[in-house]
């Protein structure tokens, strides 16, 4: 306990030492004075002294506690949090493990009573508490602008901390693997962006399959109802064969999304949920925070120009429904499944490794 | 191309610090960085590994100290088999190039030692204030790591070494970058700790410095241990007496055990290979018998550095052996190693194989 107690101190210190971390925390403060001097009343928004009015955004539209709410599970944490602080994060984060196997700085750590895996969790966790610290003062200060400004103190606001870590920890298990092997912060730094970049990829490759396959299976359900409806009108050939034709052409296009979005989901499946694990937070917010909008004034438009038979509600409401049929086990589930073997991997090397 | 020379000139009253049996270190590619080494210091005592670079010293130290994982392993360290995390606690270690995160201060990095060795907070704060003033760096205390010159660097990781109150202590090069006034000072430590009953392993290229302090002495060439024992010993069969005279080369033949050689104009040294001043008596008498001015009459025995560059030079062809470890295959000195007899075989219990930790 003392050993681990040093290693978090001395983490403390290196945080202290290191400008990014202050720098990072004042943006944040500035991200929430920004947040606070929004403001929703019964004619639109305010800015500060300034007033916007609005016709589709004001207090009948929403109430001012769900407004603010939304600003910090649909704004503020998947930009900020998960993007831009997350980038600081790993920038301050990244030279962690290569200072740690650097000659003269490895010698000095492993000549101490500590087992080698031992060494490395607590360095892999004190590289969690650079971001730890930062959500945890982003969210309290969030939770006292939404009691404030919203008039709900909301406890669940608190869930964006695992959250935000958990996203957190998936990219930086890969950094600290990177980092081991190229023994470069640089390196690792870039390595584990191209890591991000190629989820991202994935994920909106994921994301146009699952929208086409979706599309597809609205598309062929209504030429399916197109042509029982002539049968039962008893319609001539003339009139049933292009809906025959018509039903064929969507059965094949569903065919080829639904394979090209298996191929995706598969890649996803093995990969750490980054856009799921953030947008968890909106889920369980509106499942238990209150955090809905009314969607009756939302518009009937149309999707795909090429098909103007499918309604974007719809269309919206299904694949919102599909991907929240995917499970908190599964998305956090797999997810440390994968960050388990990336640091089991890492310590195994770690622990074989000579400096 | 050398014998490997031990002395049996220290015998061990007590069970040793280290007893190292056999250690034998193979990287990928079949680089042989130690070969079956074997070496035991005492309690109390300091020691100097000395070799040419890439003998493998620091491979051996970093095995001790659970930094390398040996291929092979038989020996002890403080009475437990060398890997044995627990017993790091009673060691303290100096690595060459050693790197404290440099937004520490220099009272921080010792008591981040201390901790790291389990020491409650109280004790390594005491004992960090005594460290301080031993390695003569209060004044510095608070001021971080960065702003030091190596030789402060230097004073501080010889402190965060012996935080712990270690029974052992290995030290990587201690006196790199010190200036004359630290390395005394540094000296004056280790001899303290010796009086202690403390052993002290010391890794240096500094010969005569080692030739100060150090009790006994290991020399290690590719990987493999060429010379042990006291200084003492292993430059006893080096004893001889030179006398400096007054007369030409040609004017001293024919005189019985003496090698002759000119050192000026006019002056000559006879070399006698003896420890006994008195087979030199009848030389005298020989030289006063031809009416030879006898100007020094002196005893003399090589310094560690003739000892050392005598074991890393071929004695064959007169060459130093090449640096570094061995490469596929056998090296010079393994080749000569080979053929003396095998260490006897260790307690089943000090034996691991294929790493340590």
């Amino acid at each position: 306990m003392i050993q681990t107690l040093a290693l978090l101190h001395a983490a403390y210190r290196e945080l202290n030492a290191r400008k990014l971390f202050w720098i990072t925390l004042g943006l944040s403060g500035i991200v929430i004075a920004a947040m606070a001097s929004v403001g929703l009343n019964e004619r639109g928004l305010t800015f500060l002294w300034w007033q916007f009015n609005l016709a589709l955004l004001n207090t009948q539209f929403m109430p001012v506690d769900v407004f603010y709410k939304i600003i910090f599970a649909e704004l503020v944490v998947p930009y900020w949090l998960a993007w831009v602080a997350t980038i600081l994060g790993l920038v301050s984060t990244s030279s962690i493990f290569p200072d740690m196997v650097s000659g003269g700085s490895i010698d000095v750590l492993l000549s101490k009573p500590i087992s080698r895996t031992r060494l490395f969790l607590t360095r892999y966790l004190t590289g969690l508490l650079f971001m730890g610290l930062q959500v945890t003062i982003f969210s309290t200060l969030a939770f006292f602008v939404i009691g404030i400004r919203g008039g709900a103190w909301e406890p669940w606001i608190f869930i964006s901390i695992p959250l935000v870590l958990l996203f957190f920890s998936y990219l930086f298990c890969f950094c600290a693997l990177m980092g081991l092997f190229t023994k470069s912060t640089i390196a690792s730094l870039l390595l584990t962006m191209l890591f991000w970049f190629f989820i991202f990829g994935v994920n909106s490759g994921e994301a146009i399959t699952l929208a086409g396959e979706t599309a597809n299976e609205i598309s062929t359900q209504l030429s399916m109802a197109d042509l029982e409806e002539a049968d039962e009108a008893g319609d001539p050939i003339e009139v049933t064969g292009p809906l025959t034709e018509r039903l064929d052409q969507d059965q094949a296009s569903l065919a080829t999304w639904t394979f090209a979005h298996q191929i995706a989901f598969g890649f996803k499946a093995v990969l750490p949920k980054t856009d799921e694990t953030i947008e968890l937070l909106g889920r369980i917010l509106r499942e238990n925070a209150g955090m809905n909008v009314e969607r009756e004034n939302e518009n009937e438009g149309r999707i795909f120009g090429v098909s103007q038979r499918i309604s974007q509600r719809e269309f919206e409401e299904r694949i919102q429904e599909k991907r929240d049929s995917r499970g908190y086990f599964w998305i956090i589930g797999t997810s440390l499944l994968f960050e388990f073997l990336v640091l089991w991997f890492a310590c195994w090397r770690f622990s074989r490794r000579d400096f | 191309m050398h014998d490997v020379l031990e002395t049996n000139d220290s015998p061990m009253t007590e069970s040793p610090t280290i007893d190292l049996q056999e250690v034998t270190k193979t990287y990928r590619g079949r680089v042989h960085a130690l070969r079956s080494v074997a070496l035991q210091v005492s309690p109390g005592e300091i020691f100097g590994l000395l070799g040419p670079n890439g003998a493998g010293k620091s491979t051996l130290v970093k095995i001790m100290m659970t930094v390398v994982r040996p291929t092979r392993v038989v020996g002890t360290v403080l009475g437990q088999p060398v890997g044995h995390k627990p017993t790091l606690a009673r060691v303290g270690y100096l690595p060459e190039h050693h790197r404290f995160p440099q937004w520490l201060t220099g009272r921080q990095a010792i008591e981040f030692a201390g901790a790291m060795c389990k020491m409650p907070r109280r004790a390594r704060v005491r004992r960090t204030s005594e460290l301080l003033d031993v390695v003569n760096m209060t004044d510095w205390a608070s001021k971080r790591l960065g702003t030091y010159s190596k030789g402060m660097q230097q004073r501080i990781g010889l402190a965060t070494s012996m935080i712990n109150d270690p029974e052992l202590v290995l030290l990587d090069e201690p006196t790199d970058g010190v200036d004359p006034v630290g390395r005394r000072e540094i000296r004056e430590v280790l001899a303290r700790m010796r009086d202690e009953g403390k052993s002290v392993l010391v890794n240096s290229h500094i010969l005569s410095e080692l030739e100060l302090f150090c009790s006994r002495v290991a020399i290690l060439v590719q990987g493999t241990v060429v010379r042990q024992g006291s200084v003492e010993s292993l430059t006893r069969e080096s004893c001889r007496y030179e006398l400096t005279v007054r007369a030409l080369a040609d004017q001293l033949q024919g005189i019985d055990g003496a090698s002759v050689e000119p050192v000026e104009a006019g002056i000559s040294r006879l070399t006698l290979k003896t420890r006994e001043a008195a087979d030199v008596q009848p030389v005298i008498d020989e030289l006063r018998r031809r009416e030879v001015t006898i100007l020094e009459v002196a005893s003399a025995r090589d310094s560690l550095e003739e000892l050392f560059m005598n074991s890393v030079t071929d004695p064959v062809t007169g060459k130093e052996l090449q640096p570094g470890a061995g490469r596929k295959g056998r090296s010079d000195v393994a080749s000569f190693a080979s053929a003396t007899p095998p260490p006897p075989p260790p307690p089943p219990s000090a034996e691991s194989e294929g790493g340590a930790s």
